[in-house]
């Protein structure tokens, strides 16, 4: 099953170095290879527990994070091609003690079972309404596709969406 | 982080001012697989069961765990109920071996209805004493008080009350828990039966929840393990490694160890990345095993398993009934081998500390774990903790138990504490299955259209999984034990008169262990299509047809009021519903109540379903729309709890009949990732009326498996009810079904497609004979003296920084970069037809470099292939092409290279396959192909004629871009930049003759070789992707020269696409792959802004060795790739799925591709095998 025909190069590939990041709003800076996932660097450089690993293959969206505002992968991201980027994480949509309106939406209609996949469903909500404020049905659940929840709670957070949705609406912030 | 297991243990059996209720029993709860009389010989057991402190705050403990269902909720509310206090006072203490009671593994839907009873009479210990103790502070009568928010007041004096935390204060006080102790009556509940909000959820959608992955200790290292290549069949581990390399990797920064015990091999370093990498890149050698039957159609293989037939009912006399039956109906269902599919594989991390071992672990049993430890590592199960912390749901036994042997076992290596994360391929391989099952039914109708006689028998190879690592490293045979589990709900529901029930205890044949429903998910499928299939051979409604022989009346209730929601109008024909085009409409019902729990087992919750479904009936597609699902769970501790896992059960179980069926090979598991494993996603969940029986009055019943059970067969029912056909085999793909609906006819004589040759083969076809023509011309050439290296401080800095650009038009590094990637010092094996040619140390270095070389010397190479020393050199080094650059350009090579720092860097000899490893043969070679390259056009304007240097020249595009004739020489004329091969990349066409389904403009070539993307075409990858990014010192002009030049070349030849119709008759490929594999970045945006597959030129190529490298290799993101990339291109790379799809998987997925994107572009042959060669060629380097 392993394969030793591996690149040649890849030494100077791994050597660390030091990188400043835009990460929830502030600055910081981490030592490590240029080719390090963003989710190692959030969660072992930064303790940024929200993104989660799930496949590394970009297909399950357990890791999923905001660059300039996309819900993207963040397993699938190198270190260097996050530098310059808008890196939100979940700890960091909230303002102040005030979460974030899908945060409170998720909460108010017990959208999760384990939970493990809903930081990839609540960064793709967030992603979703501040694109699109009135979507429909069908373009939540096309959003959403790709976050894949294994407990079966999908109604739960079909109906968080909403919420969020007509709760943004009402008070005309699409955060 | 919590204060550490011994610290809190310790707090509890020291501190003061506390109320602490205890339990006493004699031995610890049986476990499977335990010897006779083991669960005794524990001897008598006290375990403290609930905590008031000196503030009126509850600490409760269970020693079963949350596993994502809520019960951490449920068990606070039945807490705070018996206490009277609010539910936010109760914190549960789950599943931590230090403080928490043994209550067996978190298994069979027993939390609520066994595991919680004695938490409810704990708390109602700690109640009356409670209330007696304000009984004679306040010196009232107990009948005068009363409970509300932790205070005892006087009922008839609301002012006068006391707090249990004044209570408590001022004593240790120790209770022995009273199973006797008065608990509430039902009619006063206000906290149970109530919904509450999940206590977990906050902390969960802000990131501050700690879940074992999250878990971090100081000192923490990072681990990998590499399992055998036997993925997911534990039977075959024990003897299978070989032989380890460390110095594979030797290179890894920070790594700390290689541990290496029996077949147990782990990597461990300072950063999760590395240690990651260094799993990937250590060199292990396995012995080879291949012996699994087929399992993707388990049947054969279930049969032939050895078992023993076990007899759980035998009523009346079945033979009999059998040969009287009016009409028999023999019938066999197959369940195929699932997957528990944790959305997070699994994770622990281990730390050795004074002799003692504390595991963080997402684990189901925490004391089974413990002993498991304990055995492995030799050390007396006290000496271990298992603190317990929730991880991605697991609905049965998944790796997590794994992962906390292999934490220990590294962690004990390196003196460390030690966090270990299993790969997704991990642990979809090696997560223990749910078992295929095979369940024959033999049967038939009496004279009057009842059952004559129900003989039931099932097949199920699972067992509890032992621990890997146990069986790694030997502690446990391989031999793998058998588990009498196949017999849930086996006994069917209904009172057949005649009826016999029989289960084949096997061993697994690949890893199996529980999954949610055990064996009653596939037996009720089998019973409740069964009766589905006599009620239509009768002609009876299905449901009618139940009732006559349902003897339950609590069930026949849950039947008819599901009926009844459903508006279910009853029918005995299929075919009612209609449809409309090609959909097909219907609908269908199914019942179970779950009985688990060793035979004759307990029952959980009853359930119903109705399903509605719509098919394809060209397509085969099968979509649930509706479900009507009711549900007898008794008492509902939280029926918002409740009502959510009925929805995770009808999901989840809608998503396992629909899609799921682990795909194996001779060696084990092939389905290693989310693609090939499908699970239901957004789009295809149904609409979902969940029906709940108010029974508060009666015991609460298990609610986390029930609504499951009934799934696979209201499903089948439904699509009978559609389409007349009996689906038998799951899971309902789209294949399966439309293979179903239309039986392949008569075949015809379409004759087969011819096979095309290989695209190498067709492209480099050998023709030694040619080459004895040569043989008289003169082959060897004089040699230039060696000469003292030239010092570069003779050339001016401006000479030396042209050289520089020359270098990089010119994208030597391309070839001849040195193993760091930065220098010349060549060493890299360029793959050719012809053998393997090695790039030349270019520094230099007098002794392995060209520090030797004159100017002439270097300029004859150069432009005439001739070594210093008069060998020829290969055609893989352009000389052709190099003959047309100017001299001045020449010479600052010349002088650039030599201010290169020399690098001692010997490279190996290329030797090529006979007859081309004879260098003279190259004179020949020169003298037929060898023409200097021609290129000028003064009626052309100078940035065409500048381009046209940088292209054909400097650039030597054509190396790469040209097709090569037999003997590797370019072609010209028409084929001239037509397209061609390089290091096993596609290098496409650069004329008319492109593909691109946009044509290339000016623009889009200029942002192409300057960003290295262009959004109408795609990225640049492979060495394409070197190319751009050497190029990146040109000025600006010289890259618009190039795209001038080159955009005169697309117009040049008509595009001559031989493109085939559009109509394709079956699909071809893997949709499904597609979707779960690819289709989130490419289709659905969460890559960032992709080119779409429709434009890229790699899909419309004749060759799909573009697309095989990209999936096979992934493609760097373009910040990695590029010097100035494209502020648009996104920021992910493509991952890699080298080590995650097989070549069929990998050929499927392209094949997809092609057909959904390039649909009037012919299919690609010999997809499996050009996967194959592409995977056994050495990735392009760096990239």
């Amino acid at each position: 099953m392993q394969d030793d025909r591996r690149p040649i190069a890849t030494t100077a590939r791994l050597a660390a170095s030091r990188h400043v990041l835009t990460v929830n709003g502030r600055s910081v800076a981490v030592e490590a290879a240029p080719g390090t996932r963003l989710l190692y660097v959030l969660r072992n450089d930064l303790a940024l527990n929200g993104p989660k690993y799930g496949c590394g293959l970009g297909q399950c969206g357990s890791c999923t994070v905001l660059v300039d505002g996309r819900a993207l992968r963040s397993c699938a991201i190198p270190l260097r091609a996050a530098i310059g980027r808008r890196i939100t994480t979940l700890e960091g949509l909230a303002q102040g003690d005030r979460l974030h309106p899908v945060q409170d939406a998720f909460i108010a209609e017990n959208a999760a079972q384990c939970g493990y996949c809903l930081n990839g469903m609540i960064m793709t909500t967030v992603a979703l309404l501040s694109a699109n404020p009135d979507p429909s049905e069908a373009e939540i659940r096309s959003a959403l596709q790709g976050n894949l929840c294994r407990c079966g709670t999908h109604v739960e957070i079909l109906r968080a969406v909403r919420a969020a949705a007509a709760r943004m609406r009402s008070r005309g912030d699409a955060a | 982080m919590r204060p550490d297991p011994a610290a809190r243990r310790r707090h509890w059996q020291e501190t003061g001012d506390v109320l602490l209720v205890y339990r006493e029993t004699i031995g610890r709860p049986p476990r499977l697989g335990d010897a006779p009389g083991a669960a005794l010989a524990a001897g008598p057991q006290r375990a403290l069961y609930l905590v008031v402190d000196g503030e009126g705050r509850v600490t409760a403990f269970n020693g079963h765990v949350d596993l994502g269902t809520g019960i951490r909720t449920a068990l606070a509310q039945i807490v705070a109920e018996e206490l009277d206090v609010p539910l936010a006072d109760v914190t549960m203490d789950l599943g931590s071996t230090a403080t928490a009671p043994d209550q067996g593994g978190t298994i069979a839907s027993e939390t609520i209805q066994i595991a919680a009873v004695p938490l409810r009479q704990a708390a109602a210990t700690a109640r009356r004493h409670l209330v007696e103790a304000a009984s004679r502070r306040l010196n009232r009568g107990i009948a005068e008080l009363v409970v509300a928010s932790g205070t005892v007041r006087v009922a008839a004096e609301p002012d006068l009350g006391i707090p249990y935390g004044d209570l408590v204060r001022g004593a240790r006080t120790e209770l022995t828990l009273d199973p006797d102790a008065p608990v509430k009556p039902v009619a006063d509940y206000g906290i149970v039966g109530r919904p509450v909000p999940r206590v977990d959820i906050p902390a969960k959608a802000t990131g501050a929840w700690t879940y074992v992955h999250d878990v971090r200790v100081p000192g923490m290292v990072h681990g990998r393990v590499v399992r055998p290549p036997v993925p997911g069949v534990d039977s075959a581990l024990g003897g299978r490694l070989a032989a380890i390399d460390d110095a594979s990797v030797a290179h890894i920064p920070g790594l700390v160890a290689v541990v290496v015990i029996g077949d147990f091999v782990g990597v461990v370093a300072e950063r999760e990345e590395n240690a990651a990498e260094a799993a990937r890149c250590l060199s292990v050698t396995w012995r080879p095993w291949a012996g699994l039957p087929d399992l993707n159609r388990p049947e054969a293989a279930l049969r032939d398993n050895p078992a023993t037939a076990r007899r759980l009912l035998d009523r009346g006399d079945v033979e009999r009934a059998l040969a009287h039956a009016q009409e028999r109906l023999d019938r066999t269902y197959v369940w195929p081998y699932q997957m528990h599919g944790s959305i997070g594989p699994s994770c622990a991390v281990a730390e050795f500390r004074d002799g003692t071992l504390v595991v963080w672990s997402g684990t189901q049993n925490p004391h089974v774990l413990q002993s498991d430890l304990a055995l492995l590592l030799d050390m007396p199960e006290e000496r271990i903790a298992i603190e317990r912390h929730e991880a991605a749901g697991c609905y049965g036994r998944n790796c997590a138990d794994d992962v906390a042997a292999d934490a220990a076992l590294l962690a004990r290596a390196v003196g460390r504490p030690v966090r270990v994360q299993l790969t997704r391929e991990q642990e979809h391989a090696w997560e223990p299955k749910g078992a295929a099952q095979v369940m024959d039914v033999r049967g038939g109708l009496d004279a009057e259209g009842g059952p004559a006689a129900y003989d039931f028998e099932t097949r199920y190879p699972s067992n509890g999984a032992p621990t890997l690592a146990l069986i790694l490293t030997g502690k446990v045979a391989s031999q793998p034990a058998v588990y009498p589990m196949g017999d849930r709900t086996a006994v069917p529901p209904y009172a057949f008169g005649h009826a016999r029930v029989t289960v084949h205890d096997m061993p697994p044949i690949a890893r199996a262990s529980w999954l949610r429903g055990v064996s009653a998910l596939p037996n009720t499928f089998a019973h409740e299509s069964y009766i589905d299939e006599l009620a239509s051979a009768a002609g009876v409604d299905p449901i009618a047809y139940r009732l006559r022989y349902l003897p339950d009346a609590r069930a026949a209730d849950l039947v008819r009021a599901v009926a009844e929601r459903a508006a279910w109008v009853p029918h005995t024909r299929p075919g009612t519903h209609g449809g409309s085009g090609d959909i097909l409409y219907g609908r269908g019902f199914a019942y179970a109540v779950y009985v688990h729990g060793p035979f004759p087992g307990k029952a959980a919750a009853w359930a119903a379903w109705v399903a509605d479904v719509a098919v394809n009936r060209v397509t085969g597609e099968v979509a649930v729309t509706r479900v009507v699902v009711g549900q007898d769970s008794g008492l509902m501790i939280n029926p918002d709890g409740v009502r959510h896992q009925i929805h995770g059960n009808v999901i989840q179980s809608t998503s396992r009949v629909l899609k799921e069926s682990v795909g194996f090979d001779a060696t084990g598991v092939t389905s290693r990732e989310w693609g090939s494993y499908p699970i239901l996603a957004f789009p295809q969940v149904p609409d979902i009326d969940v029906l709940m029986v108010p029974r508060p009055n009666d015991p609460p019943l298990g609610a986390g498996e029930s609504a499951s059970v009934p799934s696979a067969a209201a499903i089948t029912n439904a699509l009978f009810d559609a389409t007349g056909i009996r689906f038998r085999d799951l899971p309902l793909t789209a294949e399966a079904v439309r293979a179903a609906l239309n039986p392949p006819r008569i075949a015809g004589p379409d004759a087969p497609t011819r096979r095309r040759r290989g695209f190498l083969a067709g492209l480099f076809g050998a023709g030694a004979g040619a080459l004895a023509l040569s043989l008289t011309l003169l082959p060897w050439r004089p040699a230039y003296p060696s000469i003292e290296r030239p010092d570069p401080a003779a050339y001016s800095a401006a000479t030396i920084a042209q050289g520089r650009l020359v270098a990089a038009a010119g994208a030597c590094l391309v070839c001849h970069a040195g193993p760091d990637g930065r220098s010349f010092a060549g060493g890299r094996g360029l793959e050719t037809p012809f053998g393997t040619v090695y790039a030349s140390n270019i520094t230099p270095d007098a002794a392995a470099g060209i520090g030797a070389w004159s100017y002439p010397a270097f300029a004859r190479a150069m432009r005439e292939g001739v070594s210093r020393d008069g060998h020829h050199l290969y055609p893989a080094h352009p000389y052709p092409s190099f003959s047309g650059i100017g001299e001045r350009d020449l010479q600052a090579l010349y002088a650039y290279l030599m201010a290169q720092r020399p690098v001692a860097n010997p490279v190996p000899e290329t030797r090529l396959r006979p007859p081309f490893g004879i260098r003279p043969l190259m004179a020949g070679w020169n003298a037929l192909f060898h023409r200097p390259v021609s290129f000028a056009d003064p009626a052309r304007g100078p940035d065409w004629n500048r381009g046209a240097y940088l292209v054909e020249a400097l650039g030597h595009c054509g190396a790469c871009h040209s097709p090569r004739n037999a003997l590797g020489a370019e072609r010209r004329g028409e084929a001239r930049l037509a397209g061609g091969f390089a290091d096993g990349w596609e290098a496409p066409a650069l004329t008319g003759l492109s593909r691109a389904p946009l044509p290339w403009t000016e623009d889009d070539l200029y942002a192409y070789l300057r960003t290295g993307r262009s959004p109408r075409h795609g990225s640049a990858a492979g060495p394409m992707a070197a190319v751009v990014a050497s190029l990146a010192p040109l000025p600006d002009a010289d890259i618009r020269a190039m795209a001038v030049y080159l955009a005169s070349l697309v117009g040049e030849a008509p595009s001559p696409h031989p493109r085939r119709a559009a109509a394709v008759a079956a699909p071809r490929g893997s949709a499904t792959l597609f979707q779960g594999a690819c289709a989130s970045c490419h289709e659905g945006g969460a890559g960032g802004e992709l080119v779409p597959l429709g434009l890229v030129t790699a899909v419309h190529s004749a060759y799909p060795a573009n697309l095989i490298q990209a999936v096979l290799n992934g493609v760097a993101a373009a910040a990695e790739r590029f010097p100035n990339p494209d502020p648009s291109a996104p920021p992910a790379a493509m991952p890699a799925f080298r080590d995650t799809l097989t070549d069929r998987q990998v050929a499927e997925v392209v094949a997809y591709t092609r057909a959904r994107y390039a649909p009037d572009a012919p299919e690609w042959p010999g997809l499996e095998a050009a996967v194959a060669r592409v995977r056994g060629s050495t990735p392009h380097a760096g990239w």
